[in-house]
Formats: structure tokens, C-alpha cells, sequence
């Protein structure tokens, strides 16, 4: 008798703890689930900032085709980072599918949940965790996209951008991110490779193709005199400008939330996506300090241009984000004090010595303070073991990855934008371009009650003059058929 | 309370229904949803190409065809 309700009693418990077990799970799953969302949501806040960011950059006549190219960017990569960008991230860990994708290294079923008729991205109610990740990707898709298009504005046709844009968003990075930003992928199983929140993956890699794209877009009508030298285009509204990156700055601390893992019940603790451990609260201290060094960098290095400082503040982020889960807060600091230096730097000689017209800095600030980031990895980071082999970071793995990525990102995007240019579709049409891209797509002005002033521009010796004169003389000149002036493209 | 909650019932007709992803495998109907939606964001593509196309050759000729932009005649 005693022995039975003994048993009777032993079961009951064994019952309530697997019960209590599985309602655990299923919470840290939902807990999971909630935390993407919200780094999804905070996310956003990337995107509205990149959108006034490049609108007030931009001379009055473009501001609304510049905030469209923003808001489109969303309908065109949403789609095809659904429909195949997420396939290449679970299945292209080893550079290519291997047949059955049976890599030992990756998370096991992984690629099978990334097509889009797949178990993972249908609605299930079996699975918290596939959808609201892949969210979390796509934000970091629309992420690159952003990134290019400032570089782009003024002279860009949005179908072109658009084109270009999904294949930077829905390919080409999301390639690089299977290559050297997932537990499986080679670089980090085979060579160590550390890129933790994405400095060379996102920012250096969106760069890198907005580079390639650059070289055949030309610069803006009226950029470069007959000597080569560079003139400056007023932005129409610097408040909005500086108001976006701050939002941007803000979206970050999303986007850096959503570059780790988290879920108890399978993991110790909060992991970097290379499921090695981490903390929230280390990289929140780095992004912060961060933002401190490089505003301080970017203030001294332009002597104290709004858009420098603020644009340094993004450069010495994004140079600590690869080890942002190892550096010390001091180090953080001291590395985005260099990182805005750099990227200030870099961008006055790709404006001034190689001519190529970025018109905000995008390739300096995210390509090459991307890769900065990845090589300061391989000095300060040397040894941390990275990944589910612990392969130690090194200078060597740090290298490989940049020689990878260098070239996944810059061939496509100059090759895609050079057949574009081929077809004439790159371009807009040069008078389209001197009246402003707002008249021939939308068919007004976006400021209507506020009267027309003369457009004014900052010739090389810092002298401001009326522009139409100058964007004139300039327009005759692409347009003719004698020589082309220095900087100016020959199409259209 | 939580054991009185009629879940087996509610969860087995949720996860029948054809488009959710249930561990039978990918349904014919998620396919063919799959292929449209493809279909759609390909064409989309040439459909924001071809409607700009139009806009930026009307608004240029109408430019170039005002004059206001010609090259003045030397003096």
C-alpha cells in the first residue's frame, strides 16, 4: 500500500517536471522570438535615418526620387531575400551546396528551413525562433542596400538602384555572411575568421559593391571642373541630415542586439553568431564608447564639420563592431578614434585624388572602415577562439576573409552596373539630371510653398557661386562631342 | 486552468489548414504560392524599369525641346 502510493507519487512528480520542462522551452522560445522582434523594430530606426540622412543631403530637386530609392529598397529586397537570399545563407556555408548539405560544422537542418516553401518560413506554430530570425536578417539586407545608396544619389535611375540594391541585399552579402558570419561557415570553421557585429560583412562588403557601382555611374554633372578638382554640392537640409544619422546611430543598438543568440534552454548564455559566449551588455559598451571615439576622431579630423563628426561617429563603430564581443572598452574607444580618422581621410582622397563622386562618404565610411575593423581583429583580437572549433583568430584568417569578401562584393556590383550602363538604364538623361530627378519622376516640387533659390555651389578654391551657370557649362560639355572633362561620365 | 484549455483540439485544426507548414512536408498549395510570388517579383522588376523609362524620355524631350537648355551661339 505504501509502496504503491510511493510510485503513484514518484510518477506525478516525474510528470510535473517534464511538464515544467517543456513549458521552460516553450518560454525561452517565446522569450527568443520577443527579443528579435524588438531588434527588429529598433531596426527600422536604420532605415527612417538613412532615409532623411540622403533627403537632406541631396539638393532640393532630388529630395523625394532620393527618399523613394529608401522606401523602395524595402518592396524589392523583402521579396528576394525571401524568395532566395535566405537559401543562400543556411545552404552556401561551404562556398557552394554541398550535395545534402551535410556539412558536419553547420547547424544541423538548418538549410532545409531556408527555402521559401519550406517548413521554416511558413507559419508554424511548432517553430518561434525561424521567422523572427530571418526578420532579423532582412534588416541587415535593407541595411546594406541604404549604405549604397547614399553613395549614389542625384544621377542614379531608381529601377537601376533597385536592380543593383537587390542583388547587394538578397545576394551578395548574404553570401558573405554564409561564408564568415555563421557557426558553419568556412572562413570561420577552417581559418578563424572574426567579423562578430558584421564590420566587414555589412558595412564593408555594402562598400565594396558600391564602389564597383561608382566607377560606372560617373559622378554627379558638375562635380569636377576641366582641372579634375572637386566641387561641393550644398546638401538642401543639414538638420535632416544629421537628425537621420543620429537615428541610425539609434537603430544600431539594435542591429547589434540582433548579431547575437540567445535562447537558455539550448545555450549557457548569450552567444555571438558564431554561437561563441558573449554578453549584451559588452558590446552595448563598445558600440557607445564607439560612437564617443568616433565623433571625437571624426570632429578633429574635418576641424569640426557637422557631417564629418557625426559621419565619424558611424566610421568608429563600425572599425570596433568585428570585435566588439572581445575588446575592452578602452581599446573600443582608442580604435574608433583611428576608425574616423581613417575614414575621413580615405574619403577625401576618393573625392579628390581617384574622383569618383560618393556623395556621402559611404564607400569610406562603411567599405573601408569595414575592413579597417576586420584587420584590427587580426592585431588586437589574435588568439580569442572563435566558433563551435575554437579556431583562433588571427591575422591570417582576418586576411583571407578581406581577400574574400573584397572581390564577392566589388565584381558584381561593377559588373551588374556596367551591363546596366551598357543598356542605358544606369543613368538618368542629363537634362533630367540638371532639372532634378523629382520633376521627371514625380512631376513637382516637393516644397511647394517655399520659393525657388538659386542653387549654389563651392567651387575647388571654397569660392560659392551660382550653379546654374557652372552645372551648364558642364552639361554642354558631357553632352557634346569633343572631350569629356575630367570626372564627368560620358554616358546619357 | 491551463490543462482545461482545449489546446489539442484548437492546435490540430490550426496546423490542417493548407498553408500552414506542418511537419507533413510542403503542401502543393504553398508551392504554387511560392512560384506566383516569385513570378510577381520578377516582373516587378521590369515593370519599375519599363515605367521609368517612359517618365525620364518624356521629361528629357520635353527639356531638350524647350531650348532652355541649349548651348548659347558663340558672339
Amino acid at each position: 500500500m505504501l509502496m504503491s502510493l510511493f510510485g503513484s507519487l514518484l510518477a506525478q512528480t516525474s510528470e510535473d517536471i517534464e511538464n515544467l520542462q517543456s513549458q521552460i522551452t516553450l518560454d525561452s522560445q517565446i522569450l527568443g522570438e520577443q527579443f528579435y522582434f524588438w531588434t527588429v523594430v529598433v531596426m527600422w530606426l536604420i532605415h527612417v535615418g538613412f532615409m532623411a540622412y540622403e533627403g537632406g543631403a541631396v539638393r532640393r530637386k532630388n529630395v523625394m526620387s532620393t527618399a523613394m530609392k529608401n522606401i523602395l529598397t524595402i518592396a524589392v529586397v523583402t521579396p528576394t531575400f525571401y524568395y532566395f537570399g535566405w537559401y543562400i545563407y543556411g545552404c552556401f556555408e561551404e562556398g557552394w551546396p554541398k550535395s545534402g548539405h551535410a556539412s558536419p560544422d553547420a547547424l544541423e537542418g538548418f538549410c532545409g528551413l531556408t527555402a521559401p516553401w519550406s517548413v521554416g518560413l511558413g507559419p508554424s506554430l511548432q517553430d518561434h525562433i525561424s521567422l523572427i530570425f530571418w526578420l532579423a536578417f532582412l534588416l541587415f539586407s535593407w541595411t546594406t542596400g541604404s549604405i549604397m545608396s547614399g553613395a549614389v544619389v542625384e544621377r542614379i535611375r531608381l529601377s537601376a538602384y533597385l536592380i543593383l540594391t537587390a542583388i547587394l541585399g538578397s545576394a551578395v552579402w548574404i553570401m558573405d555572411a554564409a561564408w564568415g558570419w555563421s557557426s558553419g561557415g568556412w572562413l570561420v570553421t577552417r581559418f578563424g575568421f572574426h567579423d562578430a557585429i558584421a564590420s566587414g560583412v555589412v558595412h564593408g562588403v555594402a562598400g565594396g559593391f558600391a564602389f564597383g557601382v561608382l566607377l560606372n555611374l560617373g559622378p554627379r554633372i558638375g562635380k569636377y571642373d576641366l582641372q579634375g578638382r572637386a566641387r561641393s554640392f550644398r546638401g538642401h537640409n543639414t538638420h535632416l541630415t544629421l537628425m537621420g544619422l543620429m537615428l541610425i546611430f539609434t537603430g544600431f543598438y539594435g542591429f547589434y542586439a540582433a548579431c547575437l543568440v540567445i535562447q537558455s534552454t539550448a545555450f549557457p548564455g548569450w552567444l555571438n553568431i558564431y554561437l561563441s559566449p558573449s554578453t549584451l551588455g559588452t558590446i552595448a559598451m563598445v558600440i557607445t564608447i564607439g560612437f564617443a571615439g568616433g565623433f571625437t576622431g571624426g570632429w578633429f579630423a574635418s576641424k569640426g564639420d557637422p557631417f564629418w563628426t557625426l559621419s565619424g561617429g558611424l566610421a568608429g563603430v563600425i572599425s570596433v563592431s568585428a570585435g566588439a564581443d572581445v575588446y575592452h572598452p578602452s581599446l573600443a574607444y582608442l580604435l574608433a578614434i583611428s576608425g574616423a580618422l581613417v575614414a575621413y581621410w580615405s574619403g577625401t582622397f576618393i573625392e579628390k585624388r581617384l574622383r569618383i563622386d560618393d556623395a556621402v562618404g559611404a564607400v569610406a565610411v562603411h567599405g573601408v572602415a569595414g575592413f579597417y575593423g576586420v584587420f584590427l581583429v587580426g592585431i588586437f583580437a589574435g588568439g580569442f577562439p572563435t566558433g563551435i572549433n575554437n579556431v583562433e583568430s588571427s591575422m591570417g584568417g582576418q586576411l583571407m576573409g578581406i581577400l574574400a569578401f573584397l572581390p564577392l562584393a566589388f565584381l558584381p556590383g561593377y559588373a551588374v552596373s556596367w551591363l546596366l550602363k551598357k543598356a542605358n538604364l544606369l543613368r538618368v538623361p542629363a537634362e533630367v539630371e540638371l532639372e532634378g530627378l523629382d520633376m521627371a519622376e514625380f512631376g513637382m516640387d516637393f516644397y511647394p510653398e517655399f520659393e525657388r533659390v538659386p542653387e549654389i555651389i563651392i567651387e575647388p578654391d571654397g569660392r560659392e557661386v551660382d550653379g546654374a551657370p557652372v552645372l551648364l557649362d558642364s552639361y554642354w560639355q558631357t553632352n557634346g562631342k569633343g572631350k569629356v572633362p575630367a570626372g564627368t561620365s560620358s554616358e546619357s | 486552468m491551463f490543462d482545461a484549455f482545449a489546446w489539442d483540439e484548437w492546435s490540430e485544426t490550426i496546423t490542417q489548414f493548407w498553408t500552414f507548414s506542418g511537419q507533413d512536408g510542403t503542401s502543393a498549395g504553398t508551392v504554387i504560392l511560392t512560384i506566383l510570388g516569385f513570378a510577381v517579383m520578377l516582373i516587378s522588376f521590369f515593370g519599375f524599369v519599363i515605367l521609368e523609362e517612359g517618365k525620364l524620355a518624356r521629361q528629357a524631350e520635353k527639356l531638350r525641346s524647350t531650348g532652355a537648355l541649349d548651348r548659347p551661339p558663340a558672339a
